[in-house]
């Protein structure tokens, strides 16, 4: 039995308690227990210049974290949640990229969970060495009709200099549980980029937090769709610890149904944090009256040079547009999915991989057509 | 001793200018001489200091005299600051005019005089004068009660410039590629401001790499500076070679 | 390695029960020294109150000992909650004068041109300022129109129907502890009626009611914008008002009937030791406009988020705000829009400053209803910081429930521009009058908004706050 009862996604500052958007509480009991994920849930490199194991090859692991400073961070969608997923993991990748390797093919973790493997608790470890660079895919998938749990941990440390993307893909079905907690350590001049895919289960509640040191740059690219009874939760949040330090949050979403949605996304900038710059912008096309979207950008200041800007906006899908497409043969359906799709493409683009950039524009495309003809 | 009686008489010297932006070396020894009512040509390829030139004699204080002088009616601008050159009537008209919102351009322009005059200026009189200096540049009068610069095209903000050069009537003024981006028309507009401007007393620097502006300016002298050096100065046959054979044989 | 997940993963919640019970157990223990029955009956029986209001105030009471203080927001641990009747009933032995009043507060007031006799009754050391000439000529104007305009007290006793129809029914008690605590002990303040179809041309001013006994502190304030009517309201002065006293609950209810119009405008510059913990809602019907014009300048603690409830087709607010926050400032400000009807639309436009070590933060809330099909909402926050020793944040909630709408939402924070300074200076302008300047600028929309001797009051205002930060 997993029992969570919590505040998840707590805001980092708190506002008006009418409006629900402190936190999630969530109090349920979740028919599972953890046992072991019996599949193989990532690929071997054949290069020197990485060495990818499962986390739980402690050795290894040891090895290469005596080398990083290891700071204590809160991070995720709460504390439990990542003690849950850093102390009783059943799965996980621990990656460690050398000095200066440029690794041209991307690391692949999948996590397709069946019948028989239908709990993920998953800690992940990257660790990009000086002037490396690197790209990670994870999919999070349900390849039977089940209910699945995933709740998981990343922490990707860039070392100065190093390029990290990680692309997560999240298409589990509507029965499952996600949650995931994302934090990376971006130190002088490393770069970390997040494309993040939001499509599936039941209750999505993601967490994304970079800290960023002197000249680090990291942006989240998140694209979701929330239909039926969905529920989704996201939180960002872009810490500027040092000099120079860039940000960008780009969300773009679309609600349909009676989906929930809340975003949370926050730029930091820190004493010390001069001359850096953040911005975040979410729209999100509304489908039905039924859905209820809330947004919450934040922006926090102590650092007077310093340019940050926020921008929100949503609404329904543009009429004229959807008229235009339709007078060339195309079903509203079709028409509205090409709409969404226009929208998502600049972050669908930025998936290096082509059999996965057709994944997410099929799963678009079942989200938007078919499972609005069942 | 005698070098500073001959440098009295001068209007603007300036000598073994070194300047620096950040850690980059723009300017490597410029020397240049104006004298009262000259008006001289900059031309020159893109990154050879012409803009640098226009800011460090306005006193921008990113940028930074490594080595040289620049004297102006006998005294040593380096560390003077940036109003006080204004002051002294020095003027440069923007490549890119800053927007300053919820300022007016009548009231910016009023207090801009009154600051460099140091007495103050009626309302009713300054008005007068601004609806003139306006008409002759072909600006609408609703231009007066705009914020300054912001919204404004690219047309209008040069134009905007240019009224702010008639309004304080400076003895120095530098010219920061004030004709790029412009249509015909517009550029005819700004010529007759300068023209107006142009006297015995006052002296010009216009800096451009196109000659549009120079159709209708008779300048005394045409300057190439490439790679942070005047490599070539003379009349306004000069501009002739540029357009033959442009600047590619100045470069080391 | 088999862990029990069911023991491990069992996430605790903080246990608010016993949070609770432990503020029970205080209150029980503390209502003696605290607020009680007998102070709260005594002010109604001082005022001569009706029946139904002391029931009111005790009934807000009850409320008040229920709720606890807000969790978020800035904070006000400094305010002696456990003791609050100190700042309901004052101190009967503590007499102060002229002499009592902070040099700073003194200085202000001569520097910004206030006539010397009206420093005394905004320093609230008696001495009224006489406005009785000025207001007698209104007064027959207003009669003449047949608008009512009079103090709560004297509204309590007159217009008793009106006054028990709408009395905190947009605010309710029990909306947070602090306006339980108003509905409880509330004092002074103004009752404006404008009958339907009737246009007042000048702005009334609730600075001719400053000397109401009370009024300042827990002031009530109940305008009624009858169908198609217009009013332009102007709340306190730009004058910083000085008290001992230093919590501030006063409560505005504004009620706009169909296709009427209410401007309210506020400047606020209340002494550095205030909490100004202020509600004010506008209840908007049909066709009709509330325009809030708001400037925060002074108190060390601000919580003030105007809210407009748009409840009626096509209504619509409008919201202009600035908050000016300096050394030992907390200003928690912001607007919140609830949209409850079709075709309502609604404009926030704040803009924020903060020096020397003052905080200002943006708070707002825009909620779009199940009905309220197709509404629009545009919302920009603007903060300047002028050094790295403040703190600016932007802390909006968007919460949309239907599609048919149409919202934007933009915030920037920043600095002035080193090169907007240099391109003023290059025309003679100084460093320090250039940065004044621009200040000036980033505020003028909401400048503009005021009635001219107030914008001239807030420039004057922005300036003495700017001197000896710039250079």
């Amino acid at each position: 039995m997993i029992v969570i009862k919590d505040e998840l996604n707590s805001l980092p500052i708190k506002t008006y308690r009418w409006l629900n958007v402190n936190h999630l509480k969530l109090d349920e009991r979740i028919e599972k227990d953890r046992k072991p994920f019996c599949k193989r849930f990532f690929e071997e490199m054949d290069d020197d210049n990485i060495s990818i194991g499962s986390i739980n090859n402690i050795v290894t692991i040891n090895q290469h974290l005596s080398r990083i400073n290891n700071e204590k961070q809160e991070y995720g969608v709460s504390g439990k949640m990542v003690d849950m997923a850093e102390n009783f993991n059943n799965a996980g990748v621990y990656a460690y990229i050398k000095k200066g390797a440029d690794i041209e093919k991307p690391i692949r973790i999948e996590y397709g969970m069946d019948r028989e493997n239908d709990v993920v608790i998953d800690n992940n470890i990257i660790v990009a060495s000086e002037n490396s660079r690197a790209t990670i895919v994870v999919d999070y998938c349900t390849l039977d009709d089940i209910d699945a749990f995933h709740n998981g941990a990343m922490k990707i440390y860039a070392k100065p200099g190093a390029a990290v993307t990680v692309i997560k893909i999240q298409r589990m079905n509507d029965n499952s549980n996600h949650f995931d907690s994302n934090i990376a350590v971006v130190e002088d001049g490393a770069e970390v980029n997040f494309i993040q895919v939001e499509f599936g289960s039941k209750r999505a509640v993601t967490n994304y937090i970079s800290n960023l040191k002197d000249g680090g740059k990291s942006a989240i690219y998140s694209i979701y769709i929330g239909n039926r009874d969905r529920e989704l939760d996201l939180s960002y949040y872009m810490n500027h610890i040092g000099r120079r330090s860039i940000s960008n949050i780009e969300v773009k979403g679309a609600l349909k149904d009676r989906a929930k949605k809340v975003f949370k996304g926050t730029i930091d900038f820190k004493l010390g944090s001069s001359k850096s710059e953040g911005r975040e912008g979410e729209s999100v096309i509304i489908f039905d009256k039924t859905v209820k979207s809330k947004a919450v950008p934040l922006l926090l200041c102590t650092e007077d040079d310093v340019k940050g800007e926020h921008a929100a906006s949503s609404g329904k899908i543009d009429e004229d547009k959807l008229f235009y497409i339709m007078s060339r043969g195309f079903s509203k359906e079709e028409a509205m999915k090409l709409i969404v799709e226009a929208s998502f493409n600049p972050v669908i683009d930025r998936i290096p991989l082509e059999d996965l950039r057709d994944i997410v524009r099929d799963e678009l495309a079942r989200k938007l057509i078919v499972e609005e003809r069942i | 001793m005698i070098r500073s009686m001959v440098m009295e008489n001068k209007f603007l010297l300036i000598r073994d200018l070194h300047v620096k932006v950040g850690d980059k070396e723009i300017l490597r020894g410029l020397n240049l001489d104006i004298n009262r009512g000259e008006v001289h040509v900059i031309m020159g390829p893109n990154g050879a200091g012409k803009s640098t030139l226009a800011n460090v004699l306005m006193g921008n204080p990113k940028y930074e005299i490594t080595k040289g002088e620049i004297v102006y009616e006998g005294k040593v601008l380096n560390d003077m600051k940036v109003d006080e050159r204004a002051k002294l009537g020095i003027f440069m008209s923007f490549q890119y005019p800053e927007e300053i919102p919820g300022i007016t351009v009548e009231n910016f322009l009023r207090s801009a005089k009154m600051a460099i005059e140091d007495k103050p200026i009626k309302v009713m009189e300054f008005k007068k004068v601004l609806k003139e200096k306006m008409k002759l540049l072909e600006m609408k009068e609703e231009y007066a009660q705009r914020y300054l610069n912001e919204g404004f095209s690219g047309g209008e903000k040069k134009k905007s410039e240019i009224l702010q050069l008639l309004i304080l009537n400076p003895k120095l003024a530098i010219l920061d590629e004030t004709d790029s981006g412009l249509d015909v028309d517009a550029v005819k507009i700004v010529a007759k401001g300068v023209k107006e401007h142009k006297s015995e007393e006052n002296s010009i620097i216009i800096i451009t790499h196109h000659n549009n502006l120079l159709e209708y300016l008779n300048p005394d002298y045409v300057h190439f500076l490439v790679d942070g050096r005047i490599v070539k100065s003379g009349d306004i046959s000069l501009i002739d070679i540029v357009e033959k054979e442009g600047f590619e044989s100045f470069k080391n | 390695m088999d862990v029990d997940i069911s023991r491990k993963t069992y996430v605790e919640d903080i246990d608010r029960g016993i949070y609770d019970i432990r503020n029970e157990f205080k209150y029980s223990y503390k209502v003696e020294k605290g607020l009680t029955e007998k102070i709260v009956r005594e002010i109604s029986e001082k005022k001569n109150e009706p029946e139904w209001m002391t029931e009111f105030r005790l009934k807000s009471l009850e409320i008040y000992n229920k709720l606890d203080v807000p969790v978020w927001g800035p904070n006000i641990d400094e305010l002696d909650i456990e003791n609050i009747v100190t700042y309901v009933k004052p101190r009967t032995d503590m007499k102060y004068s002229w002499e009592d009043v902070p040099e700073d507060i003194k200085e202000t007031f001569t520097r910004l041109g206030i006539p010397e006799a009206e420093h005394k009754s905004l320093a609230g050391v008696g001495a009224q300022y006489d406005s009785e000439v000025v207001y007698h000529n209104l007064k027959d104007y207003l009669a003449m129109k047949g608008v009512i305009y009079t103090d709560m007290e004297t509204a309590v006793r007159e217009y008793e129907d009106i006054i028990k129809k709408h009395f905190m029914t947009v605010v309710p008690p029990s909306d947070h502890k602090f306006a339980a605590l108003h509905g409880a002990v509330w004092s002074g303040g103004s009752f404006v009626y404008i009958p339907e179809g009737v246009h007042v041309d000048i702005p009334l001013q609730s600075y001719f009611r400053l000397n109401a006994p009370g009024a300042g502190q827990f002031e009530h304030t109940l305008i009624i914008v009858e169908k198609g009517a217009f009013l332009h309201f102007i709340e306190g002065c730009s004058a910083p008002k000085y008290s001992v006293n230093n919590l501030h609950a006063g409560c505005v209810e504004l009620i706009v009937k169909e296709g009427a119009r209410l401007r309210y405008s506020t400047i606020e510059n209340w002494s550095k030791n205030m909490y100004n913990l202020n509600t004010k809602r506008a209840v908007v019907e049909k066709d009709g406009t509330i325009e809030w014009v708001s400037g925060s300048f002074g108190s060390k603690v601000s919580m003030l988020y105007p809210m407009s409830i748009l409840k009626g087709e096509r209504a619509r607010a409008e919201f202009t705000g600035i908050t000016f926050a300096g050394n030992g400032q907390h200003l928690d400000t912001g607007a919140k829009v609830v949209h409850t009807a079709p075709y309502t639309t609604s404009s926030i436009n704040t803009k924020s400053i903060s020096k020397d070590g003052g905080v200002a933060v943006y708070r707002g809330a825009l909620v779009i209803t199940e009905n309220a099909h197709h509404s629009k909402s545009t919302v920009s926050c603007e903060s300047l910081m002028l050094d790295n020793k403040s703190r600016s944040d932007t802390i909006p909630v968007m919460d949309i429930r239907n599609d048919e709408v149409d919202i934007g939402h933009e915030a920037k924070i920043g600095r002035i521009s080193d090169e907007a300074i240099f391109y003023l200076m290059s025309r003679g302008i100084s460093e320090e009058e250039a940065k004044a300047m621009i200040v000036r600028g980033f505020v003028e929309p909401i400048a503009k908004e005021l009635p001219l001797e107030y914008a001239v009051e807030m420039n004057n205002l922005i300036k003495l706050e700017l001197e000896g930060t710039i250079g």
